[in-house]
């Protein structure tokens, strides 16, 4: 098989690195356009901010690892990035690379849900380009097969395994439905962005942004189709809130104690959530020993993180099994492929006969008499093939060395003495 | 009838048990088959124990409210049967394995020491009285079930509290759903100890001639009836929610084991058969 790949990712290359390289999908558009022309037939492209992933068949069967970085590093001219900061795949271990990838368990954060979403992308893309065949077509439907099967038959993707997901789990353990509840997200940097999304993809009934420079929050209040507000107002308007989460660079505590007394009070005690996501923390932590009140902070959420991580890395080889049945069943469908023009030319060779007898006869029976001998023709050449179609895909679908399905393919051609060019029905 | 009678109070605790460990197993493991499993395993034995029930009844003639026994046989059907029925309206399943433990030890109990009774009190054939006694077995029942419901809040609260982040945690729903579930279920225990009362109220004045409203049991059935009540008003109207509440009805049903234990042995009341 002549399928080559190279990877950058959280293994071989520093973030600085990896975010470098990101392609656009325009950029992908004219890599796409590059590589087709000189090194591959058909493959595709997986960049994100965590990895860059370029897979394809070579053109001349050959595995030349340079016939992609060449193109890749001279196409974006990053300092510091070198060919070692790639891993390099062929044959088997490139199919083995992009199931691992699929299913998440190559990911930075093992069970990475989102990869598979963004393979399907990847390969949408070189569809859209036409840099798909046949064969890159059944190896993208195995990998999604690999990712979809490892989410669904192991524990994989479970749990959160980032801080603001962590918050949003404990959320969840607190209030049945978060489409009747009001959030407010203080500060609208990176993290805080991240909970409010979470928050917002849950279905939370009200989200309220607020930052000490209002723009800011208006701008990711547009952007989450939520709410906002001034900096100054988040005291007198905390008991409106069910969750709180907190995520700016303020050095002291932005909510104390009595300002969370007084919120219980107008709430008339009932539950509130404060996620304190801030480093350092942005909510009195004494605020948990208050009745209805559910505070966390980082450390305790982390609690739950690394929980997750350690049951996720107990499911690898689950999901390890999962990709060796996929490649089992990906090389086994790939090995018929060799034997799929020896049948067709078996079969050929007996139509050819059935209709060169046939056409000898046509004219010396009546019409009836000929379509009676021409049904009969088809229906013994129908059971002549019958099993040697059958057991020639069986040694396919079974054998686990190619060699073997060669071999066959090769005796079979000899025995009928049929070579890759012709077939010849001449008797002599 | 009779070797089906003996046949399925052997049985019975075995199947009770078997979809305890199913439970069990699930809540543990969280097993996809498991999941789909145990609901099958206690229909089951829901529907064995209905026939036991039956067969009961129609073997002695008389409903199996005649012994204490009999009655932890029927209580032991109440709870389990309440449970099934909200798990298939809430589709929450990850508590089935403490509400059943209960259905169980009362199976237990029943099975080792329940006797074929053919010459008891002809009071205890009446229909009203076995529809006066299954009611109020539902009732408590659903107080059972509110109870458990409010232990589990209790120890999630806590765990969420301490960040303790166990199995506790992560298989039980959240504490607005305990919360709803306990809730729920004293308003339907509370609903069916109505209805008991009722009856109770028409028909012992006819069957007791030295009747009494001041009885000790009447008394403290009153009193555990009025005490779910407030919490439901409260609840309902005043605003009552989480821990408070909770806390509330676990009062109410120490309240009634008190009621059930002390008031039935040690006072003397007409309202007493066994």
């Amino acid at each position: 098989m002549n399928l080559i790949g190279i990877s950058i990712n959280h293994r071989t290359a520093s973030i600085e690195l990896r975010e470098a390289l990101h392609l656009s999908s325009d950029e992908i558009t004219e890599l796409t356009a590059l590589l087709k022309h000189s090194a591959l037939s058909s493959g595709f492209i997986l960049s994100t901010c965590n990895r860059t992933e370029i897979f394809g068949f070579t053109k001349d069967g050959k595995y030349n690892f340079e016939s992609l970085l060449n193109p890749l590093l001279s196409f974006k001219k990053i300092n510091g990035l070198s060919p070692e900061n790639f891993d390099k795949f062929f044959s088997c271990s490139a199919v083995k690379h992009i199931f691992k990838v699929a299913s998440g368990i190559d990911s930075l954060l093992i069970g990475d849900s989102q990869i598979l979403g963004q393979i399907k992308e990847a390969f949408q893309t070189s569809e859209d380009l036409s840099f798909i065949d046949s064969l890159t077509k059944r190896l993208f439907d195995s990998a999604v097969k690999a990712g979809r099967r490892a989410i669904k038959e192991t524990f994989i993707g479970q749990g959160a395994v980032t801080i603001s997901f962590a918050a949003v789990q404990v959320v969840q353990k607190i209030f049945s439905n978060l489409d009747s509840k009001t959030a407010l997200v203080i500060g609208a940097g990176e993290t805080g962005e991240l909970a409010a999304t979470h928050l917002s993809e849950k279905g939370i009934h009200k989200l309220v942004i607020t930052n000490r420079t209002l723009e800011k929050a208006e701008a990711l209040a547009r952007k989450l189709n939520a709410e906002s507000i001034a900096f100054e107002n988040i005291t007198d308007n905390l008991h409106l809130f069910d969750i709180v989460f907190s995520a700016t660079s303020s050095q002291s505590f932005i909510i104390g104690k009595g300002s969370v007394v007084q919120m219980m009070k107008k709430r008339r005690g009932t539950p509130v959530c404060l996620m304190d996501i801030a480093l350092p923390r942005d909510i009195d932590p004494s605020v948990r020993e208050l009745e209805n009140v559910f505070y966390h902070d980082i450390d305790s959420l982390n609690v739950i993180v690394k929980q997750n991580l350690k049951k996720r890395e107990s499911e690898l080889s689950k999901v390890d099994k999962i990709i060796i049945e996929e490649m089992i069943n990906f090389f086994s469908w790939y090995n018929t492929l060799e034997v799929i023009p020896t049948i067709v030319s078996v079969r050929d060779f007996f139509e050819s006969i059935a209709n060169d007898e046939l056409s000898k006869i046509k004219h010396k029976v009546t019409e009836a008499d000929y379509e009676k001998v021409e049904d009969m023709t088809r229906r013994l050449l129908g059971r002549l093939l019958h099993y040697p179609t059958i057991r020639l895909k069986e040694i396919a679908e079974l054998g686990k060395n190619p060699q073997e399905v060669i071999n066959h393919s090769v005796t079979v051609k000899n025995l009928f003495n049929l070579n890759e060019n012709s077939i010849t029905t001449d008797e002599s | 009838m009779l070797g089906a009678v003996h046949t399925l109070n052997i049985f019975l605790p075995v199947l009770y048990a078997a979809s305890f460990a199913v439970y069990y197993s699930d809540f543990i493991k969280q097993k996809n088959f498991l999941y789909n499993s145990k609901r099958i395993f206690l229909f089951i034995t829901l529907v064995l124990h209905t026939f036991y029930l039956l067969a009961r009844t129609i073997e002695f003639n008389h409903p199996p409210i005649t012994n204490k026994y009999e009655i932890f046989t029927v209580l032991s059907f109440a709870i389990a049967f309440s449970y099934f029925v909200l798990e298939l309206l809430s589709d929450i399943r990850g508590t089935g394995v403490f509400i059943i433990s209960f259905a169980l030890v009362f199976q237990v109990i029943s099975s080792l020491l329940i006797e074929d009774l053919i010459e008891v009190k002809e009071v205890l054939r009446n229909r009203l009285l076995g529809l006066h006694v299954i009611s109020a077995l539902l009732g408590y029942s659903g107080f059972i079930m509110s109870a458990v419901y409010g232990l589990l809040f209790t120890s999630l609260y806590k765990e969420i509290k301490l960040n303790k982040f166990g199995l506790i945690f992560e298989r039980l729903p959240s504490l607005e759903t305990l919360e709803k579930l306990s809730f729920y279920s004293v308003v339907i225990g509370f609903v069916l100890l109505t209805f008991s009362i009722i009856i109770g109220i028409i028909w012992l004045p006819e069957a007791f001639p030295n009747f009494s409203f001041f009885d000790p049991k009447l008394i403290s059935t009153f009193i555990v009836w009025f005490v779910f009540g407030f919490g439901i008003v409260m609840k309902t109207f005043f605003g009552w929610y989480g821990k408070k509440v909770i806390k509330f009805f676990l009062a109410g049903f120490i309240l009634m084991l008190l009621s059930m234990f002390l008031f039935n042995i040690l006072a003397d009341s007409f309202h007493s058969f066994y």
